[in-house]
């Protein structure tokens, strides 16, 4: 089945029938994992750096942030046996409009956010396309554990 | 026959917006045009009525009491609410469509408007600039250009993609060098043939600021940096992906800081349910 995860929204699944997809990433970020003994893999689409601007809202919603939503894509994958030392992660997104530079850079402080989180945890990219000016839709096959990725312009390729 | 030539004969055969459209933004310019005038135009178009009820009592507004007139709606929600439905509501079918060419299905490019117009007022309660209901619509209405460019950009996409992927341009300058017009120009001329005030007009052929003898103008500025945040988001974009100028100077003018609009994209994130069932009323 197709699990779509909306803007801000995580989705971890076991079921081998599961396609999990996320469209038009512009400058969020989308985090894929996936471990390929316990056949777990989720995808986090995250907006924004740092929960630190509301912390309620990042209560409302941690899925909108890095720092808070991260943690909880790993966990998702826990519940299932999944483990971190198995897993494979790819990272989409962080596009920017041309010229975009400093602090209006969104898609890169996006992307800072993460390997910041992910330095601390001693975790490591398998695959990224971050960055440019390059709008994505990825897709994650829970059976194979392949990803797909749709960018502006071209046709959607596998990973 | 020359593209311009055709694209020209185009637009005089497109289909006009509804009347009262024009009404309205013809009265949000004039400075003696009072709500109740504005009031008296939407009352005398039942249909527009009849839709404008529908919208109040939606999901989205959640009122605890049934919405049953133009006047219970202006005193419950206000003018300038009222003003931003109808033009929701009546701008939805120009705009709706699918777009092949900037590979754009069908309803994204009008949740890109509707968004991006939603945005656009958070701009202005936050910098207190602008004239609301001006840049409301035309953010709304900025990109009705693509919507005749749309089978030109199908048929030369190629070109115009290998010119953003290989050679830096932003979309809008690959339109322009491969049709020879870009979709603000044509927007603009689609809303002179609709006889919107000169201001609209202007704001429509310059939303990407290209021109920088525009960049001082507070409105399009708004409605510039509304477009720009949309991007951020994935709102509505399709092929052209984000390859538009961005100009940090322009909303560094508006003392917009990267943390407004980090809380601009929170905020609207967690209204994005409620902004899905306004689209899906109108």
């Amino acid at each position: 089945m197709k699990q779509i995860v909306g803007v801000a929204d995580m989705k971890v699944s076991n079921n081998p029938a599961d396609s999990i997809m996320t469209y038009s990433l512009g400058s969020c970020i989308g985090l894929v994992i996936y471990d390929s003994i316990a056949k777990v893999g989720g995808i986090l689409h995250y907006m924004l750096p740092e929960s630190g601007i509301d912390k309620i809202k990042a209560q409302k919603n941690p899925y909108m942030f890095a720092d808070t939503g991260i943690p909880r894509l790993f966990k998702g994958a826990y519940k299932f046996d999944a483990k971190k030392s198995r897993m494979k992660i790819c990272v989409f997104g962080g596009a920017q409009i041309l010229d975009q530079s400093g602090f209006f850079n969104i898609g890169n402080r996006n992307y800072m956010a993460l390997k910041k989180v992910f330095f601390k945890n001693k975790v490591i990219i398998d695959t990224e396309q971050v960055g440019g000016a390059a709008n994505r839709t990825i897709r994650l096959e829970i059976k194979s554990g392949d990803v797909f990725v749709k960018t502006s312009g071209s046709k959607e390729v596998k990973i | 026959m020359s593209t311009i030539k055709e694209l020209i004969k185009e637009i005089k055969n497109l289909k006009p917006i509804p009347a009262i459209v024009n009404q309205i933004t013809m009265a949000i310019d004039d400075p003696n045009c009072s709500a109740k005038d504005i009031a008296n135009i939407i009352r005398f178009d039942p249909s527009v009525t009849a839709n404008l009820l529908k919208i109040c009592n939606s999901a989205y507004f959640g009122l605890p009491n049934p919405v049953e007139s133009v006047q219970d709606a202006v005193s419950i929600l206000g003018m300038n609410q009222i003003i931003e439905l109808v033009l929701i509501k009546s701008g939805a079918k120009a705009l709706s469509k699918k777009q092949k060419g900037y590979g754009l299905h069908e309803g994204i490019m009008w949740k890109h408007a509707v968004s991006s117009a939603l945005i656009s007022k958070e701009i202005c309660k936050k910098t207190k600039l602008g004239n609301e209901n001006l840049i409301f619509t035309a953010t709304l209405l900025k990109d009705i250009g693509k919507t005749v460019l749309d089978r030109y950009v199908s048929n030369s996409f190629e070109k115009i993609i290998t010119l953003v992927q290989k050679k830096g341009y932003s979309f809008r300058e690959a339109e322009k060098k491969v049709i020879g017009i870009d979709h603000g120009e044509l927007g603009a001329m689609i809303a002179t043939q609709w006889k919107f005030s000169s201001k609209m007009i202007n704001i429509i052929r310059h939303h990407h600021l290209s021109d920088k003898s525009q960049q001082k103008n507070t409105d399009i500025a708004i409605v510039y940096l509304s477009d720009c945040i949309c991007m951020m988001m994935g709102i509505g974009i399709g092929e052209d992906g984000l390859a538009y100028r961005f100009h940090g100077d322009v909303i560094k003018n508006l003392n917009i800081t990267h943390t407004d609009i980090a809380v601009i994209i929170a905020d609207f994130t967690l209204e994005m349910q409620k902004v899905e069932n306004l689209i899906s009323v109108t």
